[in-house]
């Protein structure tokens, strides 16, 4: 504990540089800026800034990186305010209360109430990261061949259950898909080239980095292009900052929804709007007042925007831990920190435990940039908004371009995100999720390499797959998600506890 | 209500092609796998055979595929292919379309043809011009957007540039 601390401090004392604190500023203000902006999410920001952050020293690489996430995922919540469109997904739901305040005139102080629970959210999330690493890299350091093939199943399977939005069917697929694609190149096992095609440069597998920018920026700049949203923004002519009161008077859809936010980030590849969505949902459940929501509800803003910041440290503890991005953005994390040397998993505690408490640093660094500047520039923040869309997103496709093209400074790269630019363009068309796509893409390889590394240590044997304790918990959770996603034994579940509690409900009464 | 079940209508019809190339993708890939060398020479264990997995995904896919195309074929409703077909003829698909195209033309032909800061200029000057013109349905003052659209370009071109190849030292095309 004490350990714990002194690197705490370690990691905000080395940030505590001119070269620190100007990083923070600038990438908190960009970060911010993403997020205000509809269309350009936390994801993309993250992986368009990743070819900036090359001749970076590792830490302040990363630390860029993270107050670009936390950033986007803060400023998405003035547009959703303001113009009632989220400026990234994981705002949607702030939408819902935010909006009719800003109806109401109170437009500084919806934001003001939103800043303000989305540092609270992130405090929840980040003390949550510091308890929680250490015990779960205790628990991941007994994780063997078959532990991790479950993991990387589980999670692309609980993405795709998770962020169907349609249906879970079209999670499914976009997994298989991004599994499929990591398919591509050379196998770790016997370093066989599979799905090349005789072309070289196919041969290293495709880059997560130019593969999200394409389906995250230019999949997503065609899509703005096509909806062509005129924008209006509220004007804010009252009081920005909440008073304590105001805010203490929700302690409890606080804390419930940071510890929701921060369970549903430490799901992988889940994401900050499913936390937002469910810490909303639960707010509402227990609210004193459930009619006002949607009305203009403090509670149920507060809730949205404490859950979708929740999930950033949430994502951590996945992330830095078992190298299983809790969400999108913390997949192209993942990638950037494997460039700059630094390689999460189990061994992470072990070999660079500062680290980890740098990264706590480099979270609560960021939520202080993003209190300071969400709560002093909310009036300069909105002329952004005013930016006329066609304008911008001709510059996006730029950086597109140049982003992709910087990673390894060849054209195939480039080719790769335009290939996946048309392909999420289509699928997101059709209501297909990216993130399982996305982690289908990360854990391919932790999936494929360590099936058949268990099947070849047990010469085909697939028995310790389920009989191991740790695996076959996983095996039951894997098999039960999908099983639940079947309508037919959803139904028949359903009823089966509808008779349970029905007959306990009898006994109880007899 | 009505629009609503269109929607829905056309929806279905994408799922149902959709389905249908996802199948047809599961097959190749399938058989791309089956057909992969499984190294008996190196004496590789047939249980940890390079085609394994992309074997069992690909079945997996055939199998989504299916169960989209027959969930897909269920809720056609009342809608015709010539609705679905009425999509691609929109104004919204046209700006898609045309943005997708310039980004090509950009990509894979003016950069490497011109110095990338001025394809970057060229390519941000007609995106704007042809968005903010000529594919919309807005009254417009072209002028002002010929002015914004050269600003925007200079401006911007000229500055990713100089971020990327001056401050980054990225060997830019």
């Amino acid at each position: 504990m004490l350990d714990g601390l002194i690197l705490l401090g370690q990691g905000i004392a080395y940030f505590l540089t001119f070269e620190g604190i100007f990083n923070v500023v600038w990438a908190t203000l960009l970060g911010l800026a993403i997020g205000i902006l509809p269309g350009l999410t936390a994801t993309m920001g993250v992986a368009l800034l990743v070819t900036l952050t090359y001749n970076m020293e590792p830490a302040q690489a990363i630390l860029t990186l993270m107050c670009v996430y936390l950033g986007s995922i803060f400023g998405g919540s003035r547009t959703a305010i303001l113009l009632n469109i989220p400026g990234t997904p994981a705002s949607a739901a702030s939408s819902l209360d935010g909006y009719p305040l800003a109806l109401q005139g109170r437009a500084g102080f919806a934001m003001g109430l939103a800043t303000t629970a989305s540092t609270l959210g992130t405090l929840v999330g980040i003390f949550f990261l510091a308890l929680l690493a250490p015990l779960l890299t205790e628990v991941a350091l007994n994780f063997g061949t078959y532990e991790f093939f479950w993991l990387a199943l589980f999670g692309v399977i609980i993405s795709g259950q998770l962020s169907g939005s349609d249906t879970p069917l079209k999670g499914y697929i976009a997994g298989i898909l991004g599994l499929l694609v990591a398919m591509v190149g050379m196998e770790s096992l016997h370093a066989h080239q599979r799905f090349t095609f005789g072309v070289s440069e196919l041969s290293a597998g495709i880059d997560i980095i130019p593969a999200m920018v394409g389906a995250f920026g230019l999949a997503e700049i065609l899509g703005q292009i096509k909806r062509h949203a005129e924008m209006r923004p509220t004007s804010v002519t009252d009081r920005v900052v909440p008073r304590f009161g105001e805010l203490f008077q929700y302690w409890r859809t606080i804390l419930r929804s940071g510890v929701i936010g921060t369970f549903v980030g430490i799901i992988p590849g889940v994401g900050e709007d499913v936390g937002a969505w469910s810490s909303y949902a639960a707010a509402k459940r227990f609210s004193k007042k459930p009619q006002e929501f949607g009305q203009g509800s403090h509670e149920g803003l507060i809730a949205a925007e404490t859950g979708n910041n929740a999930v950033v440290s949430g994502a951590m503890i996945p992330t830095l831990t078992l190298a299983l991005p809790g969400s999108a953005a913390a997949a192209v994390l993942i990638a950037a920190m494997f460039i700059h040397g630094v390689r999460p998993g189990p061994m992470l505690m072990i070999e660079n435990a500062a680290f980890v408490y740098q990264v706590i640093a480099m979270l609560l660094l960021a939520t202080f940039a993003n209190l300071l500047f969400g709560l002093s520039l909310t009036r300069l923040f909105i002329r952004i908004v005013s930016i006329p869309q066609e304008r911008l997103m001709g510059v996006i496709a730029v950086l597109c371009v140049v982003g992709s093209f910087a990673v390894t400074q060849r054209m195939f790269d480039v080719y790769v995100m335009l290939a996946f630019g048309v392909l999420g363009f289509l699928l997101r068309e059709m209501k297909y999720p990216m993130a399982p796509l996305v982690l289908g893409i990360v854990l391919g390889d932790l999936l494929d390499l360590n099936l058949r590394r268990g099947l070849g240590l047990t010469n085909g044997d697939w028995t310790p797959f389920f009989t191991r304790p740790i695996s076959a918990v996983l095996c039951l959770i894997v098999v039960g998600t999908i099983l639940l996603s079947i309508p037919a034994v959803g139904r028949a579940g359903r009823r089966l506890v509808d008779t349970m509690t029905g007959k306990r409900r009898a006994t109880g009464n007899s | 209500m009505e629009n609503q079940a269109g929607q829905q209508s056309t929806r279905a019809r994408a799922d149902l092609l959709t389905a249908v190339v996802l199948v047809i993708l599961g097959l190749a890939v399938f058989y791309y796998a089956y057909t992969m060398p499984r190294l008996e020479a190196r004496r590789i264990h047939p249980a940890t055979i390079p085609g394994l997995v992309p074997m069992a995904l690909s079945a997996i896919l055939v199998l989504l595929g299916g169960l989209l195309g027959v969930k897909a074929w269920k809720s056609q409703g009342d809608g015709s292919w010539a609705d679905f077909f009425a999509v691609f003829r929109t104004l919204e698909a046209a700006r898609a379309v045309a943005a997708l195209a310039m980004v090509l033309i950009f990509a894979l032909g003016l950069v490497g043809w011109l110095p990338f800061w001025a394809a970057s200029m060229l390519f941000l000057f007609v995106f704007i011009v042809t968005m903010e013109a000529v594919l919309t349905s807005e009254q417009v003052n072209l002028p002002k957007t010929l002015i914004w659209a050269s600003v925007t370009a200079i401006v911007a071109g000229a500055g990713i540039y100089y971020l990327f190849a001056e401050l980054f030292l990225v060997r830019l095309p």
